[in-house]
């Protein structure tokens, strides 16, 4: 049986931000995953590192938080955040009282807002609608949610830091209400276990009710989804928030080559309710045209669905009512000592919200190290000694692309498989630059069980073709390196079809139905992935 | 003013064939072509009717048609035209040195570069299955650099289907030094393979890791060029047998196939408007009687007795899809198609039906002439072939090029 001191139940931002500051104080602490990394809420929003202005008003201390970490995380971890700035436009539709109070908050909780002229804003952002009436500037900035996540666990790694992705907790184990362990069941191989511990730190997100539940305590969480559109063109280069009440389809973000569009708000049973649907897609088309009008003539790349872990003491408050800020549950005021659950907040903050958390359990294990999340980068810089090997071998945009995405660390090993067979530095993904060297290595990690896990880690698949041509490509080379994880190769291929399936389901209109077509030809209609075998007939 | 008898628009299989079946019956044919259609990024494998609803295998091509149901193209076009159109195709690939082989009566099962088998009808001789449902050992050869094929996969997926399960599987490797740090793809090893000195060169390396006798799975790169060159070449070498793969774009065959069609029917006079981009039409009275391209220069108009619109599908642009609706933007013939976007498309992007999507496209009558949606036609002068028809998932059923080449050939004899 394996044992640990702390159990960690949650891969997202949350969860992987306590399992780094426990393991960065010295505490042993495994974190499990009910399915891969980063795969909730943490990787389904829209990647906007806030300023706080979204919240000021309605919500200040929420607003206060989002400022603090967003200087925090510029820093520590810089190769996640891409600082475009941001600007809070008003558009005609947008009501003119509540822009003066809007500022008035903002000054109050210390986010920087600067008025700039409509043609100013306009020069800067030739996209925006010319109908808009008054810009600000906000120190807003665009972050990976997945690279975040990973970079977290990479640097937790290195404290001795575990992780069990695709395994869900079953039960938890009590004594004298008291945590003594956790029963897990792998979600691949249907393999049940326990682990003995001290503590379990709940960071389960939309999740959280049902962990809670487990152990017969009711924590009011109230998954809410939101949907968001990913758009195949930088729109703007600075992130555009509407001056308006939060509302839906009022926040655009770029990241890299693309803009994400989000989101709406809708109160749903399921935590993981995330297939998006048609009309969705249509509403948030109709209210992002105030914002840019030419809105509808950019390529879409898919749509995609998370579920907001909305807490609420108050088991009536749903949607934008319910509070963004966050909420440190300590288990033992129900009865159980050893189990905490951490709700509500969001990415922004999910630092503060690691180091509350982790803060109290250290109170408990009588654990005195300070945290230091907040002043110890994630990865270490690329040294330009490595970035010139890079260079050698990957496209010119590519090295930087991969540089970032996989740390000295992980783009010393690509390097190193590049090396050994100079082939290996083909571009398997063409969209997204990376090469058969980063797919061999990210599908060999211990965390990796099929395609998807690799696309998560690398961002392969997930640009224009959306799977048409990697698809093949990484199975084949995944296959042939014997990392295919014991499965069939159609099985594989399904599976990350079907992926990208969901989030171009939505939006099967214009080139996204041209590409839908090349794609089924390529995996249907020529290589027959899917049909059955007459065996008599051959 | 130039008149033409007919004006084909669009430049894959279907509008190759229509062009070619017009030529045949003496017509006068203008092509206007955007592209060079699908066929290279599709292939030159002609499926007629692989599967039935339900995912299930139809016995053969000949049984699958008989069990389509009403909407589909092979109903309206009729068993008799789909058999003379086929025998047609095999007429001209036979005269022009580049025969194909298979019948409606057979299914043939294919391999493809995933490892699996896929049913068509009729196929290049450079994937003549023969020599490969006999041999006890197969060797699966590839490419080093070559990221389009992956032959241990095939090896080990051949192991999983019964007919292939008993049969030993050999992987091996070829490098034929084209990478010098970029991509390479198929065309690159079939261009290497078109040249005396790389054929030579590729013998060489062939020999040091197969046997005289082998029967070699190689993936689709036994030449570009539209005739048995290479491949008989090569197996004189070597004394072998070898088989291409279906296998993902760039297609190797489809281009094969391409260069012959219209080697084809320049010979017989038919004249190509290549990166015409028709734009819209002149109808008057129910008949069409010019269509206008818009090119980089200036707007051409075509005038012609009779068009044929085989300017494809969703993919080809053909037809365009918007939320809830679907416009023909040359015509602006109607499409029926779901208002509510939801009811497009499956939840499982593979499964045992076929995709409601796939089925949107033109109604016609069985001189494939538009419809509207009361079944009367609409453009007396206009029909239909290929990609643009209602009724059928090619993806799905596997019957692409076989409903390109019967729809083609109706439209130019209904003309």
């Amino acid at each position: 049986m394996q044992k640990t001191t702390v159990v960690v139940i949650g891969g997202g931002a949350t969860g992987v931000g306590i399992l780094r500051d426990l393991c960065m104080r010295g505490v042993d602490a495994i974190l499990l995953e009910q399915q891969d990394l980063a795969y909730g809420t943490s990787s389904r929003y829209h990647g906007l590192l806030h300023s706080g202005g979204r919240y000021a008003v309605k919500d200040a201390e929420a607003g206060k938080e989002c400022i603090e970490e967003n200087t925090i995380l510029r820093k520590i971890g810089r190769h996640c955040v891409e600082q475009t700035e941001g600007f809070f436009a008003r558009t005609h539709l947008d009501d003119e009282a509540f822009e003066g109070k809007w500022v008035e908050a903002c000054a109050k909780v210390g986010i920087p807002t600067i008025p700039i002229s409509v043609e100013e804003a306009l020069r800067l952002e030739p996209n925006l609608s010319p109908k808009i009436k008054s810009v600000y500037r906000v120190p807003d900035a665009a972050i990976d949610g997945f690279r975040m996540v990973w970079q977290n666990v990479a640097s937790a790694r290195k404290y001795g830091g575990r992780v069990l992705t695709y395994t869900t907790v079953i039960g938890i184990e009590q004594s004298n209400n008291q945590v003594v362990g956790i029963k897990v069941r792998n979600t691949l191989t249907g393999e049940v276990s326990d682990i003995a511990c001290d503590f379990i730190v709940s960071a389960a997100g939309s999740w959280a009710g049902e962990i809670a539940a487990l152990a017969g305590i009711n924590v009011n969480v109230q998954p809410d989804r939101g949907t968001l559109i990913a758009f195949n063109h930088r729109i703007t280069s600075r992130i555009v928030n509407r001056l308006r009440p939060a509302s839906d389809g009022d926040i655009f973000v770029p990241h890299g080559s693309i803009t994400i569009l989000g989101t709406t708000s809708a109160s749903v049973n399921k935590p993981d309710d995330t297939v998006p649907n048609a009309k969705e897609v249509v509403e948030l088309l109709n209210i992002g045209e105030a914002l840019f009008e030419d809105i509808r003539s950019y390529r879409m790349l898919r749509a995609f669905a998370g579920t907001r872990p909305l807490y609420s003491a108050d088991p009536n408050a749903t949607g934008r009512g319910a509070s963004r800020g966050f909420v440190t549950l300590d288990h033992a005021h129900d009865g159980l000592k050893g189990f905490v659950s951490v709700v509500g907040g969001k990415f922004t903050t999910y630092r503060l919200m690691a180091e509350k958390v982790t803060d109290l359990v250290c109170g408990y294990l009588n654990v005195k190290t300070p945290c230091r999340t907040a002043v110890e980068n994630l990865v270490e810089d690329t040294s330009p000694a490595l970035m010139a090997k890079a260079r050698l071998y990957f496209p010119a945009y590519g090295a930087e692309l991969a540089a970032s995405r996989l740390g000295s660390e992980g783009l010393e090993k690509v390097i190193a498989r590049i090396q050994e067979k100079p082939e290996k530095r083909q571009l398997l993904c063409e969209c997204e630059n990376v090469t058969m060297a980063e797919v061999e290595e990210a599908a060999a990690d211990s965390t990796s069980y099929m395609i998807s896990d690799v696309r998560r880690k690398t961002r392969m698949g997930m640009g224009t073709c959306q799977g048409a041509f990697c698809t093949f490509r990484s199975v084949g080379a995944v296959d042939a390196n014997g990392l295919s994880w014991g499965k069939d190769t159609n099985v594989l291929f399904k599976e990350f079809l079907q992926g990208r399936w969901k989030g171009i389901r939505p939006i099967l209109w214009g080139n996204v139905m041209r590409e839908m077509e090349l794609t089924r030809g390529i995996y249907e209609g020529t290589l027959n992935i899917n049909g059955a075998i007459d065996n008599e007939g051959i | 003013m130039r008149e033409y008898d007919i004006v084909v628009i669009g430049g894959g299989l279907a509008g190759l064939m229509a062009a070619a079946a017009a030529t045949k019956r003496g017509k006068k044919v203008t092509l206007l072509s955007l592209g060079s259609g699908t066929l290279t990024i599709g292939g030159g494998i002609v499926d007629v009717m692989g599967y039935l609803e339900g995912g299930i295998p139809a016995a053969t091509p000949s049984a699958g048609l008989l069990q389509v149901g009403d909407g589909h193209p092979y109903k309206k076009i009729g068993r008799p035209a789909i058999e003379e159109s086929i025998r047609f195709f095999k007429e001209i690939c036979e005269q022009e040195g580049y025969s194909y082989i298979g019948n409606l009566d057979k299914t043939q099962w294919i391999p493809t570069a995933a490892g699996t088998l896929k049913p068509t009808c009729l196929v290049p001789k450079t994937m003549d299955t023969t020599e490969l449902k006999k041999a006890d050992k197969v060797t699966v050869l590839g490419f080093d650099a070559l990221k389009d094929f992956y032959p241990s996969l095939i090896a080990k997926n051949f192991k999983k289907i019964p007919a292939f399960a008993q049969k030993e599987y050999e992987v091996v490797m070829v490098d034929p030094k084209l990478s010098e740090g970029r991509d390479v793809t198929a065309l690159d090893v079939a261009r290497w393979l078109d040249t005396e000195e790389g054929l030579a060169s590729c013998i060489e390396k062939m020999r040091n890791v197969i046997d005289s006798g082998s029967v070699v799975i190689i993936p689709p790169v036994l030449g570009t060029r539209p005739d048995y060159a290479v491949k008989e070449k090569l197996e004189k070498a070597l004394g072998c047998h070898f088989v291409e793969t279906a296998s993902v774009p760039p297609s190797i065959t489809g281009l094969r196939l391409r260069t012959m069609l219209v080697r084809y029917l320049k010979k017989n006079g038919v004249r190509i408007v290549e990166q015409a981009i028709v734009a819209k039409s002149i109808v008057e009275d129910g008949k069409c009687v010019a269509v206008i391209t818009e090119g980089v220069d200036r707007e051409r108009t075509y005038h012609a007795k009779s068009f044929i619109l085989a300017n494809g599908g969703f993919y080809g642009g053909g037809l365009l899809a918007e939320p809830g609706k679907v416009i023909e933007p040359i015509f602006n013939l109607p499409v029926e198609a779901p208002t509510d976007h939801e009811l497009w498309a499956n939840y499982s992007l593979f499964s045992s039906e076929a995709q409601p999507f796939a089925k949107l496209g033109l109604d016609v009558d069985e001189k494939m002439r538009p419809l509207d949606a009361d079944g009367k036609v609409l453009l007396n002068n206009v029909f239909v072939a290929g990609r643009n028809l209602r009724g059928y998932d090619f993806s799905f059923e596997k019957s692409g090029n076989g409903v390109a080449i019967a729809s083609g050939y109706q439209a130019a004899m209904s003309v």
